[in-house]
């Protein structure tokens, strides 16, 4: 038989491939985080909540340019990622009186926001995974002053977790409190690709077809 | 080249059922067959196969060049003229590409020929780079095939790694994934390429093509409102480009697999071009224009739309006659003919194989069979391995 390498492929895992059950999908850089669970179960990763970016700086002396850039896209992701209102009251009514700011969107809109009371800071064993790039993760949090809101009294973050109550110092969360938040805008329609599959599909009678591909 | 019969492994069926292989059979009749297997020698694959792939895939980036620069030939690609600054553009910033599969026709001897480039869509992905890898550890496992039995199958590796490689590009971003409602084959093929880029660490979200949104300042979004900054989509350009959302992409600045530069390879408008560029190369049909078939010595020949999928409406005509149609939705943008050259037959089967790449790598096949010489979407597909 020849010398020449396998033509098959030889990294294929079947645990990975495996259906039954949930959807399964472990991701092989989680070991290296050291308690990072999967599913976001459970809490067991350190961070910081730090008011802003000198108590970063003053807990963490040697960390000075970490502390910005968290601080940075902190304050950045709230903008990209977090509530937006379209009236001061109705930011108002979730986050509290004088909890929330005017801010001018890219397309000129008029939008409230929740003032960023506090980011975590955590260092990350494997940047790989969520890639930041500077080995830390981070994340703005809101409070709330209102009484009508589930968040009253506790921390939140741009999708709605829930972080315990708000106070500054160490916390424990999972290692979905890094992952990357996508921006969100308002979408005013849908619907405007797939039209042609509607045409095509109606000839040959069958409900349902095998595909779109070639 | 050899075919061979075979007993199916007794679980087959639990397995699909245990690894999410859900359309294994389409309506009532057998797509995965494994009573068949096909044998090749090394030196086909390597030789008649691998080298012939990559060197192919090479004509073809060649012929994207051209086209991009030459108004005539994009509008003879039809690609409409809005978008032709869109294409170009990711043309000339080479966009990123995943995957492509080639259909060739060969009997394991002589030159392998090519029928066509499924550049933009290119299904039977998982079955190609999972299943029938499995049937073969299986076989093996079992005793049926010797311990250093191969096949010519590096796909799944190769995505995974693809997968790292564009992730470097994009740290930190959500890739969307997308394909059509009503298909249990394209939500499984999707899938599949989903857990190949969790495998690679990238975080992936799925939206219907359906649903994609219009957001505000020109983005499109998934149903959560998160805009959609990369995305995979098994959909084909040419109905993208012609629908109402196409007006956004320009302005969206999303990063598409495959990208719109795709929209050249994927439509049989290549054919002709290839032929013209490198007439006579041992791989290539004889193909034309309509325009261009007078002046051709084209006698048996196969008319094919521009834009068609699954063996669609293509027609075969042999001394002057249509012998063979198989019909279908598409044609409105015209027709090409290749020479005829029929697939080859074993016992009652005509076979057709399907060479992958992954980027510019040729990466495995996979074997489809049909008693009939058009091969269409309820083509069976059969594993083959390398054995001498």
């Amino acid at each position: 038989m020849s010398d020449s390498p396998p033509k098959r492929s030889r990294h294929i895992n079947l645990r990975h491939m495996r259906k039954s059950g949930r959807n399964f999908h472990l991701k092989p850089l989680a070991a290296a985080l050291s308690a990072v669970t999967l599913l976001g179960c459970g809490s067991s990763h350190e961070a910081m909540v730090y008011r802003d970016v000198s108590d970063c700086i003053q807990d963490n002396p040697h960390l000075e340019e970490q502390c910005e850039k968290a601080y940075q896209r902190a304050q950045a992701e709230s903008l990209n990622s977090g509530p937006k209102y379209a009236s001061e009251r109705d930011c108002n009514f979730d986050f509290g009186r004088d909890n929330c700011v005017a801010h001018t969107g890219p397309q000129g809109q008029n939008w409230f926001i929740p003032a960023m009371a506090g980011f975590m800071f955590a260092r990350l064993l494997d940047d790989g995974y969520y890639r930041n790039g500077f080995g830390y993760g981070y994340s703005p949090l809101y409070t709330s002053y209102s009484r009508y809101s589930p968040h009253y009294g506790k921390w939140s973050t741009v999708d709605g977790k829930l972080y315990g109550s708000r106070r500054y110092g160490s916390i424990k969360v999972s290692g979905d409190a890094f992952k990357p938040k996508p921006k969100v805008v308002r979408t005013m329609s849908r619907g405007g690709f797939g039209s042609k599959v509607a045409a095509k599909s109606s000839w040959g009678g069958s409900s349902s077809r095998s595909g779109w591909g070639g | 080249m050899k075919r061979r019969t075979t007993q199916e492994r007794p679980y087959w069926r639990d397995s699909a059922r245990e690894y999410g292989f859900h359309f294994h059979t389409m309506y009532g009749e057998p797509y995965w067959d494994e009573c068949a297997y096909y044998q090749f020698t090394l030196t086909q694959i390597e030789n008649d196969i691998e080298d012939p792939t990559a060197e192919i895939h090479q004509m073809c980036l060649e012929v994207v060049s051209r086209v991009v620069s030459d108004e005539q030939l994009l509008r003879r690609f039809q690609i409409p003229e809005a978008h032709w600054d869109y294409i170009r553009n990711s043309w000339q910033q080479r966009d990123e590409s995943l995957y492509a599969r080639l259909d060739l026709a060969y009997n394991g001897e002589g030159p392998a020929k090519l029928y066509e480039n499924n550049a933009d869509t290119p299904t039977s992905l998982y079955e190609t780079g999972f299943w029938q890898w499995l049937w073969l550890e299986d076989k093996i496992q079992a005793g049926e095939f010797p311990q250093h039995t191969d096949q010519f199958n590096s796909l799944q590796d190769k995505i995974v790694d693809r997968f790292y490689e564009l992730a470097i590009q994009h740290p930190g971003e959500i890739l969307h994934f997308s394909c059509c409602k009503d298909t249990e084959e394209d939500r499984g093929t999707v899938q599949y390429l989903e857990d190949c880029a969790n495998e690679a660490g990238i975080h992936t979200r799925f939206v219907y093509v359906e649903d994609i949104g219009h957001g505000e300042g020109d983005l499109f979004t998934d149903l959560d409102d998160q805009v959609i900054t990369w995305m995979f989509k098994l959909y084909p350009w040419e109905f993208m480009l012609r629908e109402e959302f196409g007006t956004l992409l320009q302005a969206s600045n999303t990063c598409w697999l495959e990208p719109p530069w795709k929209a050249i390879l994927s439509n049989k408008a290549l054919l002709p071009l290839l032929w013209q560029l490198w007439p006579n190369h041992p791989n290539l049909l004889p193909a034309y224009f309509e325009d261009q078939l007078p002046g051709s010595d084209l006698k048996d020949y196969v008319k094919k739309p521009i834009f068609a999928r699954e063996g669609a409406n293509v027609s075969i005509h042999v001394d002057g006659e249509e012998i063979i149609n198989s019909g279908g939705p598409y044609g409105e943008e015209g027709f090409i003919y290749q020479a005829y050259h029929p697939l080859p037959k074993h016992d009652d089967n005509y076979t057709l194989i399907g060479s992958w790449l992954v980027n510019d790598k040729p990466a495995g096949i996979s074997v489809r069979e049909d008693k009939q010489l058009i091969t269409q979407d309820l083509s069976r597909y059969v594993p083959h391995i390398i054995l001498e």
